[in-house]
C-alpha cells in the first residue's frame, strides 16, 4: 500500500517536471523583445524607498499602487506594481535596474524617481527596448541629444525650473544677494549652476556652497551666509535638511530665508516661519478641480496626505498602463511596441495639460514648475 | 577678520566636537579592554536618537509637552542612556564574547554584521522617513546667549554642557572608583586582573554599559541640535566618532576628548575657510577631506595619537 502510494507521487511529481519543462519558457534574462501573455503583466517602480529621500519615493509608489487599482478597475486589467529601491544611490539604482530588466514580468519602469538614476539605468532600459516614465526626474542631459531612447518624463525639465526660480527671486522677490547650496549630487550640482548663471547674469551678487546629502548640521555652512544675504537658495532632494537650514539660519541671527527646491516641497517636514519652494508638479490640495481624485487617494491610504511628488508619478503610470493595454490589443506584446505606444501618447493630466511628449521625450510644451509661499509652516502657491 | 563668522563657528565646532568626544569614548573604552573596534558603535548613536524621539512623543511632543522642557530633556537622555546601555549589553554577550578567543577579524566582521543588524531592524520598525524632534518647537532658536551679532541657542549650551559633564564623569568613574581600577587593570592585562581577583566579563560588561550609555546620550544631544534623525545616521558619526579616537589616542580617554572636540572644530572651521585658503578652489563640500587628512597625517606621524602610547613588545 504504502509502496504503491510512494509509486503514485513519484509518478505524479515526474508528469508535473515534464509538463513544467514543455511549457516553461528557456531560462536566462528576457529577451529585450519578450511578448507578455498581458494578463500577468508588471510596471516596476525605479525610486527611493530608503534612505534620505525615502518620503518622496514612499509618496511615489503609493500614488502609483492607487493609479494602478483604479486603471485596473476602470479597464478590468490586473496590472501589478514591482518595487525597485534606489536607496538614492546610483549603484544601487543600477543593481536593481539589471533585475528589473530581466524580470518578464515588467513591461514598462516607472521613474528613475531622481535623476542619478535615469543617468545609470537610462542605457540597460534602452538595450532591453524597455519603457522607462519618470514624475520626478528633471535633469536636462537627461534627454538632451535623447541619449537614452526609451526614456519619457511627465514633468518639466530643470531647463525651465532654473529660469523660473531666476526669474521669481531677482523680479518678484527683488534680491540682491543669494546664497546658492547643493547637495553634490547629480540633480543638485546642475540646477544650483543653472541658477547662479542666472542670478548673475542679471546682476545679483550670488555665492556657492554645498553639504552633502546625508548632513544634519549645516551650521557651518550658515555662518558663512552674510547678514546682508537675501534668500539661500537649497536646491536639495531632502526635506528635513531645508528645514534644519531654515531653523538655524534663524538660530544665527540670519535674515536669509531659504528658497527649496523640489525635494524640498513638504508641508509636514519644511515648514519655516517664512521660505519658498519650487516644484515640478502641483500639490492637487490646492486644485479645486482635483478634490475628488485627492478624497480618493485619501480613503486608498487611509489619511489625509499632502504632497507634489505622488501625483506625477500617479500619471506616469497612467501613461504606461494606456500604452500597454493599447500595445496588447491583440492578445500580446513586446516591450518595443510599449515604448512605441508610449511615444504617441496623449491623455488628460490631474497635474496640468494632456500629457504628450516631443521627440526627446520630454513634456510636449515644456510644462511648468510650481513656486509656493509658505508662510509659518502654510503652504500657498504664488507662481 | 570676520570674528563674527570664527567664533560662530567655533560654537558649531565644539557643539559637533562634543558630540563626536561622547562616540570616540564609547570606541576608546572598549578598546581600551578588548582591543576591539566596535564597528556598531554609531548605531548605538541612532538607536539611542530613536528611544530620545519616542520618549519625547510618549510625554506630548515638542509642541505639547506634558511635564517641564528641563525635566523632558533630562528624561530622554537618561531613557535612552539606559536603553542603549542595555542594547551595549546584549551585543557584547551576543556578538562578542562567543568570539573572544577568536582571531580578531572574526569579532570585526561580527561588528559589522550587528551594524546592519541594528540599522536594517530600525528601517523595519520605524520606517525610512526622516523623523523630527522638532526641537524649534521645544525651545525657540532665539532663547540663549546673545552678544552683538553673536547668538548662541541655549540648546547648544545644553548640548556642550551636559557632554562635559558625561565627560568628567566618565573620567571621576575611571581614575577614582573601583570600577575604574579594575577596568584600567582589565585594560592592562586581562589574565593578570582575573588572576588578582577581577571579574573581567563584568568589567567588559559594564565597560559596555558605559560606552553604549555615551552613545545613546550622543544620539539625543544630535536630534536635540539638528533636529533631523535616521536609520542611517549612525555610519556618519560613527566614523569621525572613530577618527576623534585614533587622532586622540585611541585607548584613552582624555585623548577621545580631545580627538572629539580637534574633529568637531577643524569641521566646522574647514568649512568655513576651506575656500579662502584655497582661493575659491575647493568649496564647503571639501571639508571632510581636511578631517581625514588630518586622520592620515596623525597615522603617518604620530600612529599612536596625541595621549596613545606606542605599542612596545618584549623581545
Amino acid at each position: 500500500m504504502r509502496k504503491g502510494f510512494i509509486a503514485a507521487a513519484l509518478a505524479v511529481a515526474a508528469c508535473a517536471v515534464v509538463a513544467t519543462v514543455a511549457v516553461a519558457k528557456p531560462a536566462g534574462p528576457a529577451s529585450p523583445a519578450q511578448l507578455a501573455s498581458c494578463t500577468n503583466v508588471s510596471l516596476a517602480f525605479l525610486g527611493p524607498l530608503t534612505g534620505p529621500a525615502a518620503f518622496l519615493g514612499q509618496e511615489q509608489i503609493s500614488w502609483l499602487r492607487f493609479g494602478v487599482q483604479k486603471y485596473n478597475r476602470a479597464n478590468g486589467t490586473r496590472f501589478a506594481v514591482t518595487e525597485g529601491d534606489t536607496q538614492l544611490k546610483a549603484p544601487v539604482a543600477r543593481t536593481v535596474a539589471r533585475r528589473l530588466v530581466s524580470n518578464r514580468k515588467v513591461m514598462a519602469v516607472i521613474g528613475g524617481s531622481e535623476s542619478q538614476a535615469v543617468r545609470v539605468s537610462g542605457n540597460l532600459f534602452e538595450k532591453a527596448k524597455l519603457v522607462s516614465i519618470s514624475g520626478s526626474a528633471t535633469a536636462i542631459d537627461l534627454t538632451k541629444g535623447r541619449p537614452f531612447t526609451t526614456f519619457f518624463r511627465v514633468v518639466p525639465n530643470d531647463g525651465v525650473q532654473g529660469p523660473d526660480i531666476v526669474a521669481y527671486v531677482s523680479r518678484t522677490l527683488r534680491a540682491d544677494n543669494v546664497v546658492i547650496v547643493d547637495s553634490q549630487d547629480d540633480y543638485s550640482v546642475p540646477l544650483a549652476s543653472s541658477v547662479a548663471r542666472g542670478l548673475s547674469a542679471r546682476g545679483v551678487d550670488v555665492s556657492r556652497e554645498s553639504v552633502s546629502a546625508d548632513d544634519t548640521d549645516f551650521s557651518s555652512v550658515v555662518a558663512n551666509v552674510g547678514n546682508d544675504v537675501d534668500i539661500v537658495i537649497f536646491a536639495t532632494q531632502v526635506a528635513p535638511a531645508a528645514n534644519t537650514m531654515s531653523n538655524q539660519l534663524r538660530e544665527q541671527g540670519k535674515k536669509a530665508i531659504v528658497f527649496g527646491t523640489d525635494g524640498a516641497y513638504s508641508p509636514s517636514q519644511f515648514k519655516p516661519n517664512s521660505g519658498y519652494v519650487s516644484v515640478f508638479a502641483p500639490d492637487l490640495h490646492f486644485d479645486r478641480s482635483a478634490r475628488a481624485i485627492v478624497r480618493a487617494y485619501g480613503r486608498f491610504v487611509k489619511k489625509d496626505t499632502s504632497g507634489a511628488f505622488g501625483p506625477a508619478t500617479y500619471m506616469a503610470g497612467w501613461v504606461a498602463m494606456t500604452a500597454i493595454t493599447k500595445a496588447c490589443a491583440n492578445g500580446s506584446a513586446t516591450r518595443a511596441e510599449v515604448v512605441q505606444r508610449t511615444k504617441g501618447t496623449n491623455v488628460p493630466s490631474i497635474i496640468g495639460d494632456n500629457i504628450r511628449f516631443d521627440a526627446k521625450g520630454d513634456l510636449r510644451g515644456g510644462g511648468e514648475f510650481v513656486i509656493y509661499r509658505i508662510t509659518n509652516g502654510k503652504y500657498a502657491p504664488v507662481g | 577678520m570676520d570674528w563674527d563668522k570664527l567664533v560662530q563657528l567655533l560654537v558649531s565646532g565644539l557643539t559637533l566636537g562634543s558630540v563626536y568626544a561622547l562616540v570616540a569614548l564609547g570606541f576608546s573604552l572598549v578598546y581600551g579592554i578588548l582591543k576591539l573596534l566596535n564597528l556598531a558603535h554609531g548605531d548605538v548613536l541612532m538607536v539611542g536618537a530613536f528611544l530620545g524621539w519616542g520618549i519625547l512623543g510618549w510625554l506630548g511632543g515638542a509642541q505639547d509637552p506634558s511635564v517641564a522642557v528641563w525635566l523632558l530633556i533630562v528624561l530622554m537622555i537618561l531613557g535612552a542612556m539606559a536603553g542603549c546601555g542595555f542594547l551595549g549589553v546584549a551585543i557584547e554577550r551576543f556578538a562578542y564574547r562567543p568570539l573572544r578567543r577568536a582571531p580578531r577579524i572574526a569579532p570585526l566582521i561580527s561588528a559589522l554584521g550587528v551594524s546592519f543588524f541594528i540599522q536594517n531592524s530600525v528601517l523595519l520598525l520605524f520606517g525610512a522617513n526622516f523623523r523630527s524632534y522638532e526641537t524649534f518647537d521645544l525651545v525657540d532658536v532665539e532663547v540663549g546667549i546673545s552678544w552683538g551679532p553673536l547668538n548662541v541657542w541655549i540648546i547648544r549650551l545644553i548640548v556642550m554642557g551636559s557632554a562635559f559633564l558625561m565627560m568628567a564623569g566618565l573620567w571621576l568613574l575611571v581614575t577614582r572608583s573601583k570600577l575604574g581600577k579594575a577596568m584600567r587593570a582589565t585594560s592592562f592585562d586581562r589574565e593578570a586582573a582575573a588572576m588578582m581577583g577581577v571579574d573581567v566579563d563584568r568589567v567588559i560588561v559594564k565597560t559596555f554599559f558605559i560606552g553604549s550609555a555615551l552613545a545613546g546620550a550622543a544620539g539625543v544631544l544630535v536630534g536635540l541640535v539638528f533636529g533631523q534623525i535616521n536609520h542611517f545616521m549612525g555610519f556618519n558619526y560613527g566614523l569621525k566618532g572613530f577618527t576623534a579616537a585614533v587622532v586622540g589616542g585611541i585607548g584613552s580617554i582624555p585623548g577621545a576628548m580631545l580627538g572629539g572636540l580637534l574633529i568637531g572644530l577643524a569641521e566646522a572651521l574647514s568649512v568655513g575657510y576651506i575656500e579662502d585658503f584655497t582661493r575659491g578652489r575647493l568649496g564647503s563640500a571639501f571639508s571632510d577631506l581636511i578631517v581625514f587628512l588630518i586622520l592620515v597625517i596623525f597615522m603617518l606621524l604620530r600612529p599612536q595619537g596625541i595621549f596613545g602610547k606606542p605599542d612596545l613588545k618584549k623581545v
